[in-house]
């Protein structure tokens, strides 16, 4: 899926230069969960972003399924985007204005399918996370993990190959910080997708298939992170 | 459609703002009819005193020069009355022969304008652009009683009365001051009265004078019968008493005499708006001396309220106009510059979810657009109040129309002698309907919805050029 070789992303302020990522290698297959830990301020959320398309690297090439990323006009990211990766946010992002129903439809918008094929599509995705019968309800009338709930049925509404999640548990409790994860993990199991997860939460981490680890820019994989998610349809992940 | 929901929502969640919006366009624009309809009520009200003077169906109209005041010790023209005061008493000359005025009635039916040949007219007719042409006498009637005991010590000074005469051309009844009128007694003239003595009075001036069908006028000591009663625009600055071309022919005067085969007015149609400037020149060419005036020429040579509103709404509600407009412009500019930037997070959500940056600029463009129909409509009615209020509750404008007497006035005496010939004025009072046309609602909307679009361009500028990765970093 994702074959990132030399991959530097600096952020100037000024003259200062302030690296975000340096010197990253990194290869995902198709399938996997990997989960990427580290401290605040050390590269996590920049690396995902230069994955999902969001933003660019300074140096380095970020092939996604043999497209660079990096060599692509705005507008290519941006179709890639829409059809191919879904995003959970840590603040769920949901638009406040519009219902459930609608912050999912709003993921199916650039694809243009049909008003009867867009409605069956959100209704089944608010029901695969168990919202079926809040569709109507706003962002401020759903609780925390709710809401998160309606951002992953509209990261998974269009039926990406990646969803990139950016501390999804961060804003919730412990409860239903376990709940989610069950979900997100039952979803990948089901749909064989590929899943990266950003977390500082190690107990998190640990569920995933391989953890790498974020320190000041750089990337390690952990080669002693515990294997204990198995997809059912992803191929066995390769070593750490 | 999701487009109109998220639309909806989002000028729901920022009613207030919205409401701020669109009430400044709306004000902006209210005030650009308010404007351009008062400004519209004043040229109807030039137009209709226009056509009181030279009646409907008239474009150009041609007019011999206005006599000036005689040089001091002048001679008068020959054939012609003067009116001379002196310590001896009052007098009254003709062609260097002079008696005692005391006693006396002077009766002088003298032509406000320079005389022009009467075989003009035929030949202004056939020039390319006009479609027909008339001619006219514009004449006015001074009447002095003079005391017996004029010139004695106590005696008082004499009051001239004088009201103005239409020669009017029986041959073509569309043109002409009588062209606008309604017959609302008796009948007007007829090809078979074309040279008797006959008049048509003016409803103000027979009220006035207690005048009716069948009643006897006297103009230059001859008596005219009335045979019918005409009604003018309210508006308009009608003559007195309209009697056939012919008789006030034979019986009026102007500089140089006699008015037999004379005009004063050449009234003249052109065929299409258009021509009316090369016509205009044309019949200059042709009639050197003449003054050959427009509507629009005409307009300003009225003074008056009516004058000064004209310039009052043309230019200060003008400049008025177009620097609340801007200002309107400028506050739903930033207003909707500041909604897009507190709408940072929820536009680089939705560019992470694919969307195109053109689409997100719609949305904005689209809530904009809805902001200036909204003020538009907004708009339109509080221009129609302030039309309805001004038509309602604005005086009565004034219109003063400068014309010659025709009489000539002399006085001698120990330091020389003194010439003069009065002017008369004619002082209308015009009431101002401030009207909305269906071509200046539009354009009220149209102006909103361009404030709302260029407010939408200025505020969708910045997601052009917003990265998503910098609009997400933000909250997070």
């Amino acid at each position: 899926m994702y074959k990132l070789t030399g991959v530097n992303k600096i952020y100037r302020k000024g003259r200062q230069a302030v690296p975000a990522v340096r010197d990253l290698d990194l290869v995902i297959e198709d399938g996997e969960w990997l989960a990427v830990q580290g401290r605040t301020g050390h590269g996590k959320t920049t690396l995902l972003q230069i994955l999902g398309g969001l933003d660019r690297p300074t140096s380095g090439i970020v092939e996604f399924d043999g497209q660079d990323l990096a060599q692509l006009r705005e507008a290519q990211v941006t179709r890639l985007r829409a059809v191919s990766i879904g995003f959970i946010f840590q603040t769920f992002n949901l638009v406040p204005t519009l219902s459930a129903a609608e912050n999912v439809e709003a993921a199916l918008i650039p694809l243009h399918p049909g008003l009867a094929e867009r409605r069956r599509r959100v209704t089944a995705a608010l029901e695969s996370v168990g919202l079926g019968d809040r569709a109507r309800h706003l962002p401020s009338e759903l609780s925390g993990g709710q809401q998160q709930r309606v951002a992953i049925a509209r990261a998974l509404v269009k039926e990406p190959k990646v969803l990139l999640a950016d501390e999804p548990t961060g804003n919730l409790d412990e409860g239903t910080r376990d709940e989610l994860i069950d979900l997100l993990e039952q979803l990948w199991r089901g749909l064989g997708l590929t899943l990266v997860l950003v977390t500082h939460d190690s107990s998190l981490a640990r569920r995933a298939q391989r953890v790498g680890v974020m320190s000041k820019g750089r990337l390690t994989i952990r080669p002693d992170a515990r294997r204990t998610a198995e997809p059912q349809t992803a191929p066995a992940p390769g070593p750490a | 459609m999701f487009f109109v929901t998220y639309l909806r929502r989002e000028l729901r969640r920022r009613m207030r703002q919205a409401i701020f919006i669109a009430l400044g366009l709306a004000v902006g624009v209210g005030l650009v009819v308010t404007v351009i309809a008062t400004s519209n009520g004043v040229k109807k009200a030039q137009s209709a005193v226009l056509q009181g003077l030279y009646g409907v169906g008239t474009d150009v109209t041609v007019t011999g020069a206005a006599p000036g005041p005689p040089k001091t010790g002048s001679k008068p023209p020959k054939n012609s009355q003067t009116f001379q005061i002196s310590p001896n008493g009052a007098q009254i000359c003709s062609n260097g022969h002079c008696h005692n005025a005391a006693g006396q009635k002077v009766d002088n039916l003298g032509s406000q304008y320079a005389p022009i040949n009467a075989s003009s007219v035929a030949n202004v007719a056939r020039l390319h652009g006009v479609t027909a042409a008339a001619g006219g006498l514009a004449l006015n009637d001074t009447q002095i009683s003079i005391p017996k005991n004029f010139g004695q010590a106590g005696s008082p000074l004499p009051q001239p009365n004088s009201f103005t005469v239409d020669g009017a051309d029986i041959g073509h009844p569309l043109l002409g001051p009588l062209s606008s009128g309604t017959i609302t007694s008796g009948h007007s003239f007829t090809k078979a009265e074309s040279d008797s003595d006959v008049a048509v009075v003016d409803s103000g001036y027979a009220k006035a004078s207690k005048l009716k069908v069948g009643s006897t006028v006297t103009i230059d000591k001859v008596k005219f019968t009335v045979i019918g009663i005409v009604s003018q625009p309210q508006s308009g600055s009608p003559p007195d008493i309209y009697i056939p071309l012919a008789r006030a022919q034979a019986i009026g005067s102007g500089p140089g005499g006699s008015l037999k085969g004379k005009v004063n007015t050449i009234y003249v149609t052109a065929a299409s708006a258009s021509d009316i400037p090369a016509v205009q020149k044309e019949i200059s060419k042709l009639l050197p001396g003449t003054t050959v005036t427009t509507a629009s020429s005409l307009a300003s040579q009225v003074t008056g309220s009516l004058s000064s509103t004209a310039k009052l709404a043309n230019e200060l509600g003008k400049w008025l106009s177009i620097l609340v407009l801007i200002a309107a412009f400028a506050v739903a500019s930033l207003l909707t510059m500041a909604a897009v930037s507190r709408r940072v997070r929820d536009f680089g959500t939705l560019k992470a979810l694919g969307w195109r940056s053109r689409r997100i600029m719609a949305q904005v463009m689209g809530e904009s657009v809805v902001l200036g129909i909204i003020g538009g409509a907004v708009g339109v009615g509080l221009g129609l109040a302030g039309a309805a209020l001004i038509t309602r509750f604005a005086s009565k404008l004034s219109a003063t129309i400068p014309t010659a007497s025709g009489l000539h006035f002399q006085s001698v005496g120990p330091g020389g002698s003194q010439s003069s010939s009065p002017t008369a004025e004619h002082n209308l009072l015009v009431p101002l309907h401030a009207s909305v046309t269906l071509d200046v609602i539009a354009l009220a909307v149209l102006l909103a919805v361009a404030g709302g679009v260029l407010a939408g361009i200025f505020g969708s500028w910045r997601i052009g050029r917003l990265r998503p990765a910098d609009a997400l970093r933000r909250v997070e």
